[in-house]
């Protein structure tokens, strides 16, 4: 029915449709520009807590690395204390301590478990069935 | 004495101490911010969950993300049988994230600047992943320290180097934790310790202290992003650890 009403006040609709789309094309770019400035301001903080992340992604690399040595040589100097053969197993331990710090570094390099902002990104996980009662 | 870097992390006796079998035990402060800690953790989720609104107001949106960022964490490291470890985790994350970010203010004790306190948190994890590991897989779970398709030559020294690298999990876990906050509060100290000091010696040290002053404050924000942070990093590799023990992959 409102297919049939006269050309004329279509032709109205028409162009106050573009009237509209002009207008709203303004809106949009303001709204861009708006959301690119924040963007920025955002990726700045981000950067400053990129530069946090990536500090304790190595901290972590190098902890796992002495652990592995402090480990070794804890180990190798009880083993002497109990046998009284003071170098012998803390050379032999450090040494292991030394691969055994290697392999830690290099597992935790390989399998870096996922920063706060990537576990965010990942699917939610399903809601258990009796989560509402 | 009052620039004294390390003065911060001395543990004074508030009451006591007493003679409990042969021990010296005191209330320190150390013990009541513990207590701070978790008064903190349980008022504010208590606060947080008391609107149980469907839309959630402002106070009720922190503490969901707080929970939602665990429970994604558990369910996406452990799967869905790591349901059961939920409540530790959180309760890891939830007392190591206070405790960092209640040292943050000035005057305040930073509990987990006492490698005593990380390392018995991290030992108490490592033996946990020890027990569940034995009692999900019963000896089967010692496959773990001697992998799959090594020769048999270098087998003893490789399980050597794998029993090693396991027994150092506790250490890493606690020194980070320990060597974060410590050197944080040291470096802070210091850098606001320069500032006093140079202002001590008139005009000129007014202008000079500037620089050291930015860098306290730009370090501030620095120690509130590594708070967060390594309490996340305890939380997440306390489930990478106990994903170790629920599917041994050998």
């Amino acid at each position: 029915m409102a297919r049939s009403v006269d050309p004329k006040a279509k032709k109205i609709e028409t162009d106050s449709k573009l009237g509209d789309i002009s207008a709203r094309l303004q809106d949009l770019d303001s709204r861009l520009s708006a959301e690119k400035k924040q963007t920025a301001q955002a990726e700045k903080s981000s950067a400053q807590y990129r530069g946090a992340a990536d500090y304790s992604k190595g901290y972590r690399l190098a902890s796992e690395f002495v652990a592995g040595v402090l480990v070794g040589a804890a180990v190798g100097y009880g083993l002497d204390r109990l046998f009284n053969t003071l170098p012998l197993f803390l050379i032999i331990f450090l040494l292991v301590g030394f691969g055994a710090g290697i392999v830690n570094m290099s597992r935790a390099a390989n399998r870096t478990p996922p920063t706060p902002d990537e576990l965010a990104r990942m699917p939610k996980p399903a809601d258990d069935e009796d989560e509402d009662k | 004495m009052v620039n004294d870097p390390i003065h911060q992390f001395r543990i004074h006796p508030w009451l006591g101490p007493w003679n409990v079998f042969g021990h010296e035990i005191a209330f320190t402060n150390s013990n009541f911010y513990m207590g701070v800690i978790v008064a903190v953790v349980v008022g504010f989720l208590l606060l947080a969950s008391r609107p149980k609104a469907l839309v959630p107001g402002r106070l009720q949106s922190v503490g969901e993300m707080w929970y939602s960022l665990i429970r994604n964490m558990v369910e996406n490291v452990l799967g869905h049988d790591g349901a059961p470890f939920f409540p530790l985790v959180f309760s890891l994350f939830s007392f190591v994230l206070v405790a960092n970010m209640l040292g943050m203010f000035p005057y305040f004790f930073t509990v987990t600047s006492q490698v005593v306190v990380t390392a018995s948190l991290a030992v108490f994890v490592v033996a946990l992943v020890v027990v569940v590991g034995l009692y999900k897989h019963g000896l089967g779970w010692f496959k773990l320290f001697v992998p799959s398709g090594v020769p048999l030559a270098i087998l003893p020294v490789i399980s050597l180097i794998e029993v090693i690298s396991f027994l150092s999990r506790p250490i890493s876990l606690g020194l980070r934790l320990f060597g974060n906050m410590l050197a944080g509060h040291i470096v802070l100290k210091v850098f606001a310790g320069f500032v006093v000091s140079l202002v001590a010696l008139g005009i000129g040290g007014v202008i000079g202290a500037l620089a050291p002053l930015a860098m306290a404050v730009a370090l501030t924000a620095l120690e509130f992003l590594v708070a967060f942070l390594q309490a996340f990093v305890f939380a997440i590799l306390t489930c990478v650890y106990l994903n170790d023990a629920l599917h041994t992959h050998h």
